[in-house]
């Protein structure tokens, strides 16, 4: 009788720890959905911004043509691209800049004090994502989670490899 | 950047009328966001509470601990825990900020506790502690519902990594560097003359090694003079220094704020000997934005605030011979203690509270991208409803 009890107590306590790592596990995905849509939104805002600059007086003629497919290209590209594509409009702006563009006229200043801002939020954007990330991928490794399959469906989020130091 | 209102909720984690830096900063970010425009509500431990600010709510009498060295007043147990949720409950949060929630104390609790976007702004550097084997475990999944991690310099970031395996965000401390800018050189302070701004008593604000570096110091500087700021009784510390340069210390006291600006506007040389358990070095920028040149010892926090020796001397900490040696240098080349005062107050503006309290935003607004607000877990709902009767006949 006792003993019965006793299992039945251990087996209450299991199946609520399982539903409490099932939460845990469904919380973390979701903050990396929550980190991914935060840094999909000011990626796309990046690229918006490229192509001003690329249209106004900043860029020559050869760096707008450059930036501008650049530009498109980060913003049409599919998820599995999309690293490639981001890094490359990062490259085109760094060239464009690099050149130590110091343009006077308050318009595109501003442009650029924006690019700049935007760039240290992406920075840390992708450091959010990044952890949501490898935290994750941390805890569904572990034996629990993969023994009962906790995960359900869902698919296992990776990284998402932007080189900060291009940014 | 401060553009939408919202309803802010900051959880601070030790007594709210003890002093401490973590209490500074959270009353001067939440001051900072009220005069911005947001609703601040701040949750602490408090001893007296006739003589708190509105934005603050108590959750109950702080219990001192030791705690890393020192003796913390926390706060936790099941009356505190459902004073902390019925806070969350009522105040419509639109995101929280805790601190320090890897301390036993409320903020832990409320990241228990609550669901949606979380902000965590870690402080302490500690080396790596044994217990945390056992201990982790148990912080990881509470941690890991926070949406961003802060931490207060590199020191705590690396505490993190190492305990908990997980990154942060650098935002240093705020200071509001404008009150220091313009301090007024008073003569009184003026010439030779070593600062000293602290809690002098603590062991680990280093005096002593300021005190075993003085005959040196006055062997090759003869008129140096030692001014010591910081509430605390003098007498014991004078029992230690040698009699024949007892006339060269001059205990001022706790200072006002306009007296903190002149002293640092005057003084040649600002001392920070700590010996440790600093996480941030709060006085360090403050004496950096009043202009004064700063020698600070080796400990993590000094290092990298002072970027390595670019923005302040550095000696070796506990080392009153290296300590001194760095003095007399200083002192006898002016030109290079002026240029070192003046990039140190440049680089002190980016801990204005301008320009940190952005920083802090900015990681507000990416987590309040899900949209989401603040809620108790259901966990606790269904806790509540057990316990809801109980914690109305607590209150």
């Amino acid at each position: 009788m006792k003993t019965s009890i006793f299992v039945i107590i251990l087996l209450l306590v299991f199946i609520w720890y399982l539903s409490f790592s099932a939460t845990r596990l469904d919380r973390l995905h979701h903050r990396v959905e929550t980190s991914w849509a935060n840094l999909d939104s000011l990626l796309q805002k990046r690229a918006a911004v490229a192509l001003e600059i690329a249209r106004s007086e900043i860029a020559d003629p050869a760096s707008a043509m450059l930036l501008t497919a650049a530009a498109y290209q980060a913003r049409e590209a599919i998820i599995e691209k999309r690293s490639a594509a981001e890094s490359g409009l990062s490259g085109a702006l760094g060239l464009l800049l690099a050149d130590g563009q110091s343009s006077a006229r308050p318009a595109e200043v501003v442009l650029l004090r924006e690019l700049s801002e935007l760039t240290d939020k992406i920075r840390i954007a992708i450091a959010l994502h990044v952890d949501a990330v490898t935290r994750t991928q941390l805890v569904r490794k572990k034996f629990i989670f993969r023994t009962f399959r906790l995960a359900g469906t869902a698919p296992l989020p990776v990284t998402y490899e932007f080189e900060s130091d291009v940014l | 950047m401060l553009t939408r209102s919202l309803t802010i909720g900051i959880v601070c984690p030790y007594g709210w009328d003890t002093p401490g830096g973590v209490q500074n900063h959270v009353r001067d970010l939440a001051e900072y966001l009220i005069a911005a425009g947001h609703k601040v509500s701040v949750l602490a431990p408090v001893i007296d509470e006739t003589k708190i600010p509105a934005y603050v709510t108590s959750a109950g009498k702080p219990i001192a601990i030791p705690y890393n060295g020192a003796v913390a007043r926390v706060l936790f147990g099941p009356i505190a825990f459902a004073r902390v949720r019925q806070w969350i409950a009522q105040g419509d949060f639109d995101i929280l900020h805790l601190h320090e929630p890897a301390i036993p104390s409320i903020s832990l609790l409320a990241c228990w506790a609550a669901e949606g976007p979380m902000v965590g702004t870690f402080h302490a550097a500690a080396k790596r502690q044994k217990a945390i084997f056992a201990i982790g475990p148990i912080l990881e999944p509470v941690i890991e519902k926070l949406s961003a991690r802060i931490a207060v310099s590199e020191a705590a970031r690396a505490t993190l990594t190492e305990h908990l395996e997980t990154d942060a965000v650098v935002i240093p401390n705020g200071i509001y560097a404008d009150r220091y800018r313009d301090g007024t050189p008073q003569e009184k302070w003026q010439g030779n003359t070593l600062g000293f701004i602290g809690r002098f008593e603590e062991p680990r604000k280093g005096l002593s090694v300021l005190v075993d570096a003085l005959p040196i110091i006055s062997r090759f500087a003869p008129d140096v003079r030692v001014f010591i700021a910081g509430p605390g009784d003098p007498d014991e510390v004078i029992k230690t220094i040698d009699p024949q340069l007892r006339s060269r210390f001059t205990f001022l006291g706790k200072i006002s704020e306009q007296d903190k600006a002149n002293f640092l506007a005057s003084i040649s040389l600002y001392i920070a000997p700590n010996t440790g358990g600093e996480s941030f070095g709060i006085i360090l920028a403050e004496a950096l934005a009043g202009g004064a040149t700063v020698v600070a010892s080796d400990i993590p926090a000094f290092d990298s605030l002072l970027n390595h020796g670019q923005y302040g001397e550095i000696f070796e900490s506990e080392s009153s011979t290296d300590l001194a040696k760095r003095v007399i240098d200083l002192l006898r080349d002016e030109n290079r203690r002026v240029e070192l005062g003046k990039v140190g107050k440049a680089h002190a503006q980016q801990f204005d509270w301008k320009v940190v309290a952005d920083q802090i935003f900015s990681i507000y607004e990416m987590s309040l991208v899900s949209g989401e607000k603040v809620h108790l877990t259901s966990e606790n709902r269904s806790w509540s409803k057990f316990l809801g009767r109980e914690s109305k006949g607590d209150e």
